[in-house]
């Protein structure tokens, strides 16, 4: 093993610098070039779930708000039509609608407020007698789902 | 008035009657709460895996020996799968009946007839239990999709949606009402009970308590609750909670959940005087754990029944056995303690899934098995 090297002010590297740290040299390059790679396949990965769970999220949520349209209007037209408790319910459905952060993906809340969504549709389909859905639609129990 | 009935004598449970005639496993049994008032016979309604609700009746009661039993009727076409729960309204005229065809059937009793006067649907997958309300007002139902459903009964007949009930990460095997106040409890595949009352301002229901901490919660599947007459006691029985709601007597403890069988064959006991909705949130809850039951099941417990007129618990069990516990007289601490009064084997041929104590009269429990029989005891106990 060589010695401490001593730097002259004349040469930057020693000749055998190269030589030593080839290993070490050659392995950072390496670990660059791999992690530029990785870097850009998973920006294109991350885009392209990012897109997927996006569309979903908001054809998701753009249906609820087509539904909660639906039901004003008809309401506005005939403010009999539905029960007391299920105009109260479409009311709060609608302002939890307005107040979902659509525009932050890293909020820590979506998942919650998508499940506490989800679950006050049920019920309002329930107390207006409908069933409604669309072929992407998630059910409780997917498929392929096992439990004893 | 509640008695109790636990001498310190040798105690018996002497088989009565039994009631053939499900082509399939009993699921569940339920007294009509008219039983013996006014002069009326006991009515009993099982569920079975063959789809159908029997209505069983006694024959009336005058003479002292005990009168025959025979099939009122039987309920079918309204369900395409199991019917897995049944329960009767405070006033004994409605039956609603949960199935694995994820609705629930509510018949209503008019002249020795039963019609089916609606059907509600909501739940995704197979319905695991339904319960009334003291008021007869609301009912819950609760479900494998991991959600429990209020309904409220309206004129006519009709029912309407009051809240869907999210929290339970996994199937819901059972849901309760307290004795005297409208808070509802379940139990879970997720080892968890949750307490839930209305919110003061709105219909919103909220879960209010979750009993499940290690020390004093279950560890595996809770599946039954009962609750002591007064309510303030409610037993579980881990894989079975028990919760009786008891009325304002001399029972102190609250109710008991036994929740559904436990895997960890223990009972708990859980003191739930403490209204929820009056909680202000310190110290981890409104219930706390009284105190636990265990060593006495080798299998799991699958039902747990508190009596509201004799203050013993009975408890249904895969070992076949029934047993029937009871407030252990000689304790001295403060804290509460039960004791086995009584087990009996070969109960039924097969796993004991329900156990029911009759409503009025101290001495008849009702329970249902694997072998397609219920069953009529009755207990006696020396002083």
């Amino acid at each position: 093993m060589p010695g401490p090297q001593k730097r002259s002010s004349l040469r930057q590297d020693d000749i055998f610098d190269a030589v030593v740290d080839l290993e070490t040299s050659l392995f950072q390059q390496g670990f660059d070039d791999g992690f530029i790679s990785g870097v850009r396949l998973g920006k294109d990965e991350g885009r392209e779930v990012g897109l997927k769970s996006g569309f979903e999220l908001g054809e998701e949520i753009g249906f609820y708000r087509g539904c909660v349209t639906i039901w004003k209007i008809a309401l506005e037209r005939d403010s009999t039509l539905f029960s007391a408790r299920a105009q109260r319910s479409i009311d709060h459905f609608d302002e939890q609608l307005r107040a979902y952060p659509l525009t932050s993906p890293e909020d820590e809340r979506l998942q919650d407020l998508l499940a506490s969504l989800r679950v006050r549709f049920k019920a309002i389909m329930a107390m207006l007698s409908i069933r409604l859905d669309y072929s992407g639609y998630p059910k409780a129990s997917s498929a392929g789902e096992i439990s004893f | 008035m509640a008695k109790k009935l636990g001498g310190n004598g040798a105690a018996r449970l002497g088989f009565l009657h039994q009631l053939e005639g499900h082509t399939d496993r009993v699921w569940g049994v339920a007294w009509n709460p008219a039983s013996r008032s006014g002069g009326a016979p006991s009515m009993l309604a099982s569920c079975s895996g063959d789809k159908t609700v029997r209505i069983w009746e006694q024959q009336s009661t005058v003479s002292s020996s005990s009168p025959s039993w025979t099939c009122q009727a039987v309920l079918d076409e309204s369900h395409s799968r199991t019917v897995r729960a049944c329960d009767w309204s405070p006033n004994g005229k409605l039956l609603a009946t949960g199935s694995f065809d994820a609705t629930t059937s509510i018949w209503e009793h008019v002249g020795g007839e039963f019609d089916c006067i609606a059907t509600l649907e909501g739940h995704e997958n197979e319905v695991k239990s339904v319960a009334w309300n003291t008021s007869g007002t609301l009912l819950a139902t609760c479900s494998r999709d991991k959600t429990v459903w209020i309904w409220e009964l309206q004129p006519g007949n009709d029912f309407e949606c009051v809240s869907v009930l999210n929290g339970h990460t996994q199937d819901v095997k059972m849901v309760l009402w307290h004795p005297s106040r409208d808070v509802l409890v379940s139990a879970s595949y997720d080892n968890t009970i949750k307490v839930w009352a209305e919110d003061r301002d709105g219909d919103d229901w909220r879960c209010v308590q979750t009993l499940a901490e290690p020390g004093w919660g279950h560890t595996s599947t809770v599946w039954q609750l009962s609750f002591n007459m007064s309510g303030d006691q409610m037993v579980s029985c881990r894989n079975a909670i028990l919760g009786n709601y008891a009325t304002t007597q001399c029972q102190k403890y609250f109710v008991a959940f036994a929740s559904w069988p436990s895997d960890d064959l223990q009972l708990m006991v859980w003191d739930s005087t403490v209204d929820p909705s009056e909680w202000t949130g310190n110290g981890g809850g409104p219930w706390k754990h009284l105190c636990t039951i265990s060593g006495h099941h080798e299998r799991t417990i699958f039902s747990v029944h508190w009596s509201r007129t004799n203050g013993l618990i009975a408890t249904g069990s895969a070992d076949d056995c029934i047993r029937i516990f009871a407030e252990d007289p000689t304790n001295v601490a403060s804290s509460v303690s039960f004791c086995k009064v009584l087990e009996k084997q070969k109960a039924h041929e097969g796993d004991v899934n329900s156990v029911r104590w009759h409503p009025k009269d101290p001495r008849l429990l009702a329970s249902a098995g694997d072998d397609g029989v219920i069953k009529i005891w009755e207990f006696e106990q020396d002083l």
